[in-house]
């Protein structure tokens, strides 16, 4: 049986990751979880950062070089990482705003 | 991960079938830190928690260590603003602060060569005056003892994800940062 055209062409896997936000920077976007396909291949968190448009929560003129906001950290299944570690499909994200306990 | 409140978490070391420590530790004995965190929806009494724990990991007071450094937080009364504080809320990441809590803890009491930490932090509501944080750690000597419970109390407010809102005149401001040790300002401890 002929494979029909769709599957004669290569497709990248669907990567699925769920994002989650904590404390100011949930509340300024308005949203704690979603599950996110990232729009580029090789995501990162950074990628994801502004393909969600989370800049906005942050004042202008405060992002690193990097690209995250300072005191902006990243966690990747519960770890901190860095913002250019590579997502994995069912990777959990979060963006943790500076942390304040004690 | 599955979590009853308050959660808390003994160490693997702290298992019974673990070794216990020696009777006579000295500078030279291996060192087995035994870490216990919890989190906690509703009050803590600080003083309680930490002769429970004591009671744990030191059931014969005769052998065990000799120091005991404690560091109990509260609640302030203001405002970094300096307005009046209705409350304080704690938001942490379930799961994420739990192991980030013993992880530095354990590498803490590690590096001071300590024998037991204890870390308790509340999440939730708090009204001002009411224990926020509670860190206690027992070693042979006063120095590890007060060093350990200093840094741990350091890291924990800057490692661990937990995040402060101040709530005054109806309206929650949510921390930009804790004050440095030694500083002045902020709600917390």
């Amino acid at each position: 049986m002929p494979l029909s055209p769709a599957k004669d062409r290569f497709e990248a896997p669907t990567v699925t990751v769920r994002v989650r936000l904590f404390a100011s920077l949930r509340e300024a976007m308005g949203w704690g979880e979603q599950l996110v396909t990232p729009a580029v291949a090789n995501p990162t968190p950074l990628t994801l950062w502004r393909q969600l448009n989370l800049t906005v929560a942050w004042p202008p003129g405060s992002h690193s070089p990097e690209g995250l906001p300072g005191g902006v950290r990243v966690a990747i299944n519960q770890r901190f990482a860095p913002a250019d570690s590579p997502l994995a499909d069912g990777d959990e994200l979060a963006f943790l705003p500076p942390i304040t306990g004690g | 991960m599955a979590m009853s409140w308050p959660f808390y978490r003994p160490s693997p070391e702290a298992e019974p079938r673990r070794p216990t420590m020696p009777s006579t530790p000295g500078p030279s004995h291996p060192t087995h830190p035994r870490v216990s965190i919890s989190l906690h929806p509703d009050p803590i009494a600080p003083f309680l928690l930490v002769e429970q724990w004591q009671a744990q990991v030191c059931p014969h007071s005769s052998d065990g260590p000799a120091a005991t450094s404690l560091f109990i937080g509260r609640v302030r009364g203001c405002t970094a603003a300096g307005l009046p504080l209705e409350a304080l809320e704690l938001e942490h990441y379930p799961g994420m602060s739990e192991w980030r809590l013993e992880e530095l803890a354990r590498a803490c009491a590690e590096r001071h060569g300590v024998q037991a930490v204890l870390a308790a932090h509340r999440v939730g509501r708090l009204p001002p005056g009411e224990p926020i944080v509670v860190v206690a750690v027992l070693a042979d000597r006063r120095g590890p003892a007060q060093r350990c419970c200093q840094e741990l109390l350091e890291a924990l407010k800057h490692e661990a994800p937990f995040w402060k809102r101040e709530w005054s005149l109806g309206v929650g401001t949510w921390v930009a940062g804790n004050t440095p040790l030694g500083g002045a300002g902020g709600m917390g401890t």
